[in-house]
């Protein structure tokens, strides 16, 4: 116990001074001030914390600086608000997305069938290429024929502003869907033999590069997941309206959450897809993972202005955060949770519900089952290790290659979360995961850029720093030698959050959890 | 007994440097085999050769009568290879018990093996609770055959296990190597010529990138010309 102390010594120093400086920071302040300070300073670091976590266990996983994490987060927004706010759109996606990944998730089974046929040279180069070309026409022809109702960021009468604001007042009123027109059949086949076709040419691709044994088993695993995927699809292909009309009933609350679980689930999707696609051939060149991802991260900016629009909007709070009523603002919890009151009095200042509370519960949540994963299972152990030496693990028998596609899946999926936790809150905008990720950034750096507890501690403190600089913005900070009170500039806040970033390092060249090597 | 392993003119490049300029070896089943040679002859090379983590460009790696070579690591190594590389590489962030649990590769590996291993290594079994970054070195290198030992391999690939050890703890290693040795094939790579010369039965000399000579260890250590001209004073 004393040699971790002594070890650890100027960590302890500098975290005792931090809560010191915080201390002294809430003397000046009114209890009721300082507790929201505080709760607001948490809810940033939360929402930091969940792209900073995902952020970190990348990099010290797999020495991959995943430049495209904070539009990860932006996605995770915008993919909850379409839940939220459209899920006649949302249900209108799911059947020919489902069907396409049916193609995909059967690759192990292509792979072992192509694995029994010998192509000649010169075929072997093109077939791929011909397959390819075939898949994108078949899905060119199949997927339009999917009727999509969306709206139209274009028009001001059916922009997603104006389905927010309907939705806030409780008016929301969703337009007519569009009649499905060609022949079903033809559009579900043809959609799953194009994604069937593109999941192979995919694996000739990889085929011509493997050397050694290729392997002819069948997998079971995919096949199963594949069927379960393909009855899921024909459910919500022939279920439509009624889905739909399910969604609409459930109510705010209910598809709220079934917003921040789709959300985290496609987060974990496109994590996995983009591992597998575009870091996993660059391993070898780390230069061109960083700008791949920089690549990447613009490309979702653009393809996000073309769906949602340019302009900023909000999303609204679910009703379990925005109760109004006469017994609100609520006096104590049991009153918050009776009423689902917006807010709640606390050391006789207003805490919004949503925003100071939610937010940081589910941070909470997601900090202490990511720590348990890390701690206690098997996948977790494999990833501590491989932080410090992923050769070794491998050299242990260990496929390795699959636990960074798992670790890079869930760094996206806690982002996403972390976007639509988030869009509530700061509304959605295209510049969104931009702010956070630099805000991660600084958070990885002040808490030791691999180290998860390091992540959650610098979050935390880069949204805590914040909010107390914004606070004394409104009321100044009493120094000595000064007449009047120093009263900091909003231009502050963000130059504060690097000033802090740059004392930690020099007093902890390595943060504040990190290790030198 | 046939050769578990055999490594026929295998040719290595890291990065743009030819490391490995044709190295031939062959390891019987049961033996402990050392590779000799001078810093930076290819010795490390070789293992990590075998194993695929510097995948062998030309030439035949083969492990129980299988060619391996062209295979991911993780494969290979499933096939039943150990590996005890030259830094030892503990995870620092896991425990004593956990860098014994992660080299599992079935559910029990570890409950099977346990009282073999506590047995070869007494120290770790104390230690258990200890996270890697605080064991000394001796403990690390002991924690690192350990875990090597901890699924069923046929082979164990062993760098330089006497590197930075106490004269009483390389004894101790010395023995336990002799001990795994019955149930267990090595290749060993070993600066230390006494050392080797006493656990091994076969040896085989690098000399810059190349093998230049094998045969046993019984013919080595009187043959003073070769082990001169190769290994420097011994």
């Amino acid at each position: 116990m004393t040699g971790t102390l002594k070890k650890n010594r100027t960590q302890l120093i500098t975290l005792a001074a931090l809560a010191f400086l915080l201390v002294t920071a809430a003397q000046g302040l009114e209890t009721k001030d300082w507790v929201i300070t505080v709760l607001r300073g948490l809810s940033v670091g939360m929402v930091t914390f969940l792209v900073a976590s995902g952020l970190s266990l990348i990099f010290g996983l797999m020495d991959v600086l995943n430049l495209a994490h904070g539009e990860m987060f932006m996605l995770g927004a915008y993919v909850g608000w379409t839940v939220f706010v459209r899920p006649d759109t949302f249900v209108d996606i799911l059947a020919p997305l489902l069907l396409l990944f049916v193609g995909f998730i059967l690759t192990p089974l292509w792979r072992a069938l192509l694995a029994r046929v010998r192509f000649s040279g010169r075929a072997a180069q093109l077939w791929p290429w011909m397959a390819a070309i075939i898949a994108f026409i078949i899905l060119g022809l199949t997927l339009v024929s999917f009727p999509i109702t969306k709206w139209d960021p274009e028009v001001y009468a059916e922009s997603p502003i104006t389905f927010s604001l309907a939705l806030d007042q409780g008016n929301l009123a969703l337009p007519e869907p569009k009649p499905f027109e060609a022949a079903p059949i033809i559009a579900i086949l043809g959609t799953l033999a194009g994604s069937s076709l593109l999941a192979s040419a995919f694996a000739g691709f990889g085929q011509r590069k493997q050397t050694g044994r290729m392997s002819q088993h069948i997998p079971r695993g995919p096949v199963i997941t594949a069927v379960i995927l393909l009855i899921l699809a024909l459910a919500a292909f022939w279920g439509n309206d009624a889905l739909t009309e399910w969604l609409i009933n459930i109510g705010t609350t209910g598809r709220f959450f079934l917003a921040m679980g789709v959300a985290t689930v496609a987060g974990f999707v496109i994590g996995g897809v983009m591992e597998t696609t575009m870091i996993r051939p660059l391993y070898d060149r780390p230069m061109y993972q960083l700008m791949i991802t920089l690549g990447i991260s613009f490309i979702i900016i653009e393809v996000v202005r073309a769906i949602w629009g340019r302009p900023e909007f909000t999303m609204p709070k679910a009703a379990l955060f925005s109760g109004r009523g006469d017994a609100c603002p609520a006096e104590s919890i049991g009153d918050l949770i009776a009423n689902q009151c917006s807010t709640v009095i606390l050391f006789d200042g207003r805490i919004r519900t949503y925003n100071e509370i939610f937010i940081i519960l589910v941070g909470l949540i997601v900090l202490i089952a990511v720590g348990l994963l890390l701690r206690r299972t098997r996948i977790g152990m494999i990833i501590r290790a491989g932080v410090q030496d992923s050769e070794m693990v491998e050299a242990l028998g260990i496929n390795v290659r699959q636990v960074f596609t798992f670790v890079f899946a869930l760094g996206v999926a806690l982002a996403s979360l972390g976007g639509v936790l988030a869009a509530p809150s700061i509304g959605l905008s295209s510049v969104m995961g931009g702010q956070f990720l630099l805000l991660a950034l600084i958070a990885l750096a002040i808490g030791g850029l691999t180290s998860f507890p390091g992540a959650a501690a610098g979050a935390i403190l880069v949204g805590l720093i914040q909010q107390f600089i914004i606070k004394y913005g409104q009321i100044g900070i009493n120094i000595p030698f000064l007449d009047e009170p120093f009263k900091p500039s909003p231009p502050l806040v963000p130059a504060s959050v690097v000033l802090l970033m740059v004392i930690i390092l020099l007093v902890l060249p390595n943060g504040l959890f990190g290790r030198s090597e | 007994m046939g050769n578990l392993l055999e490594v026929l003119n295998i040719h290595t490049f890291i990065g743009q440097f030819h490391i490995l300029e044709g190295v031939n070896l062959e390891v019987p089943q049961g033996s402990i085999t050392v590779l000799l040679g001078r810093n930076g002859a290819g010795k490390t090379t070789t293992l990590k050769s075998i194993l695929g983590l510097t995948p062998p460009r030309e030439g035949k790696v083969i492990f129980a009568g299988e060619e391996i070579q062209g295979q991911r690591s993780f494969d290979i190594a499933a096939l039943g290879i150990g590996f005890v590389p030259e830094h030892r590489a503990i995870f620092r962030d896991l425990s004593v018990l956990e860098n014994l649990k992660i080299a599992e590769r079935k559910k029990g590996d570890l409950a099977r093996k346990e009282a073999f291993i506590f047995n070869l290594f007494p120290d770790l079994k104390r230690l258990i609770k200890l996270s890697g970054m605080n064991l000394s070195g001796g403990q690390q290198q002991m924690l690192a055959v350990a875990r090597a030992l901890v699924p069923d391999n046929k082979l164990l690939l062993i760098d330089e296990p006497s590197e930075g050890l106490a004269p009483v703890l390389i004894e101790q290693m010395m023995e336990a190597i002799r001990q795994l040795s019955q149930d267990t094939t090595v290749l060993l790579v070993e600066q230390n010529f006494l050392m080797a010369s006493r656990l091994a039965e076969r040896y085989v000399i690098i000399e810059e990138g190349q093998s230049v000579t094998q045969g046993a260890m019984a013919d080595l250590v009187g043959d003073e010309e070769t082990i001169h001209r190769y290994l420097g004073a011994a």
